[in-house]
């Protein structure tokens, strides 16, 4: 449905994008992460036509953005990062004239307005100026004005900024609902966002693309071994730190001492090592208030993959 | 019918903003003051006084009512929203021009006024240089406004845009001086250029289609250059 290969782009000297490569199926929710200014929005635009690129070739729906700009746009929802709003204008009036310039006829329009007020919680507000609505109201109204048309491809430059906690919910399982029979992208810097509503996961960063997986890839691969958060009590007088060192694979880090205990993280290079260990140290007396598996979240991914002092380091 | 959605779109927030309000008022105002003092003093029936002072007022109104028309979307960002729609500049910029030509027809109108009291009140009234000076008036204001848009495609400062067409526009006014500085072909072709001279003679009566048709091809001139600028806008 959506494609990019080789996209290059430089704004004079600045390099914003270089040689991105990405390919969305129909009906998939991909997910643009990465820093501020990592090029999310400058690969939008370049997919919505707003901009071209320096190279490269890229394609919406079989039509090349930059040959077949117009089709492309027929095809296309785009939410900006600024919502593109008219503030002197009513919503209704605002969607009214999407509406026009979207090609929507007229018998059509009242039904979609009323339809897209609806799902999106604008249904009481339709008569009130733009100017005069809220930050979440208003990108509520932007949401709208991309879904009016009801169009194959959605493009969601950071959908749920400015929303309150439930709005944001609220609009993750919109986007959620509407992949059912739209391809949608949406960039945002907000991890979670990605976790609960993406299928596909681009991290973008400096321009380049540095992972495209599953979420659930990315946060294995994150991981390179086993690891536990373990509250233990200790028997008295028993050296427990010795136990463990001396336990071969074991590496234990972060430790914190509470009043009667120690909590700490405990590595294995084989996981299927633990009951050992467990034992090894439950015979000697020692209670375990709690043990729980340690996941890498796409956090870690996230901060792994996009900055910078680590990757220097790994070089 | 996308070049209406914009012209509607245009109009409506014409009327929104006090701009087009304060603009309607002080034209009128003035345009009223000098009628009376100029009947006053010279007792003659002519509106030709009226329709000069009125082309300079407006040429120094015009730019207000141009300079946000890109400008604007472009400050406010919503220039994304008409450049990722399946619109073409033409239909934005063909809009937009409609628009705020309708709204300076408007304006014109409210001044017939003048010509109205004129015919009531005089014999022998020459009606001819009022049609010649009221075409005159609507093609020049084509003019103004064309130069006024393609300012505004230029920045996203409304104040630049304004002060942009206002120079342009003083310009084309003056260009008439040439003539008599140089006295030469290079005076006559700046003076062909003017403004001022050409409107000057549809207030004596005479329609030539020469100036009519400089009038139209100065107009659809900086519209192209307008749209131009538009589409340039993404190759940046």
């Amino acid at each position: 449905m959506i494609e990019m290969q080789n996209i290059t782009k430089y704004y004079d000297n600045f390099r914003a994008l270089n040689n991105i490569n990405l390919s969305v199926e129909k009906g998939e929710i991909l997910g643009l992460l990465g820093p501020n200014g990592a090029g999310k929005t400058t690969a939008m635009r370049i997919l919505t036509c707003f901009l071209p690129a320096s190279s490269g070739t890229a394609s919406v729906a079989g039509f090349d953005v930059f040959e077949d700009s117009l089709e492309v746009r027929r095809r296309l929802g785009y939410l900006p990062e600024t919502p593109p709003l008219y503030h002197e204008m009513t919503v209704r009036s605002y969607l009214n004239f999407i509406g026009e310039i979207r090609e929507l006829p007229w018998r059509l329009r009242e039904e979609r307005i009323g339809y897209v007020a609806e799902r999106i919680g604008l249904t009481e507000s339709l008569s009130r100026v733009i100017g005069t609505l809220s930050k979440g109201y208003r990108q509520r109204v932007g949401l709208a004005q991309a879904l009016l048309h009801n169009p194959e491809v959605l493009i969601l430059d950071e959908p749920t900024v400015g929303l309150d906690p439930n709005q944001i919910i609220e609009i993750r399982s919109l986007v959620k609902d509407l992949a059912r029979d739209h391809t949608i992208i949406l960039s945002t810097h907000i991890l979670p966002e990605v976790s609960m509503t993406c299928g596909r996961v681009v991290i973008i960063n400096e321009g380049e693309i540095v992972a495209v997986d599953s979420v659930a890839n990315l946060e294995k691969n994150a991981q390179a071994v086993p690891a536990w958060k373990i509250i233990l009590k200790p028997a008295k007088e028993q050296n427990w730190r010795d136990t463990v060192d001396s336990f071969s694979g074991a590496h234990i880090s972060e430790i914190r001492e509470l009043s009667d205990a120690f909590e700490f993280k405990l590595e294995l290079e084989r996981s299927e090592n633990f009951d050992e260990l467990f034992s090894k140290l439950s015979a000697k007396g020692a209670v375990f208030r709690e043990i729980s598996p340690v996941r890498a979240t796409l956090e870690d991914v996230f901060l792994r993959l996009t900055s910078t002092e680590e990757r220097k380091e790994a070089a | 019918m996308k070049i209406f959605a914009i012209m509607k779109k245009e109009l409506q927030s014409f009327f929104f903003s006090p701009i087009a309000y304060i603009v309607f008022s002080s034209f009128l105002a003035i345009v009223g003051y000098l009628f009376w003092v100029i009947l006053m003093t010279s007792s003659i029936a002519t509106l030709e006084p009226m329709l000069y002072n009125a082309a300079f007022i407006l040429m120094l109104a015009s730019p207000v009512l141009t300079m946000r028309l890109v400008s604007e979307e472009k400050k406010s960002k919503t220039i994304e929203l008409l450049l990722t729609s399946p619109i073409s500049p033409f239909d934005i910029i063909a809009g937009k021009f409609l628009a705020c030509f309708i709204l300076y027809l408007v304006l014109i109108l409210l001044t017939l006024q003048y010509p109205l009291i004129l015919a009531h009140y005089s014999q022998d009234f020459d009606v001819g240089p009022i049609y010649s000076g009221y075409l005159g008036l609507i093609l020049l204001g084509a003019a103004y406004i064309s130069l006024g848009l393609f300012a505004s495609t230029l920045t996203e400062n409304q104040i630049i845009a304004a002060m942009v067409s206002f120079g342009g526009l003083v310009l084309f006014w003056i260009f008439g001086w040439a003539r008599h500085a140089f006295e030469n072909d290079f005076g006559e072709l700046l003076g062909n250029l003017s403004l001022f001279d050409r409107y000057a003679e549809f207030l004596r009566g005479i329609i030539d289609s020469g100036n009519v048709i400089f009038f139209v091809v100065f107009t659809l001139v900086w519209l192209f250059l307008a749209m131009r600028v538009l589409e340039s806008d993404r190759w940046r």
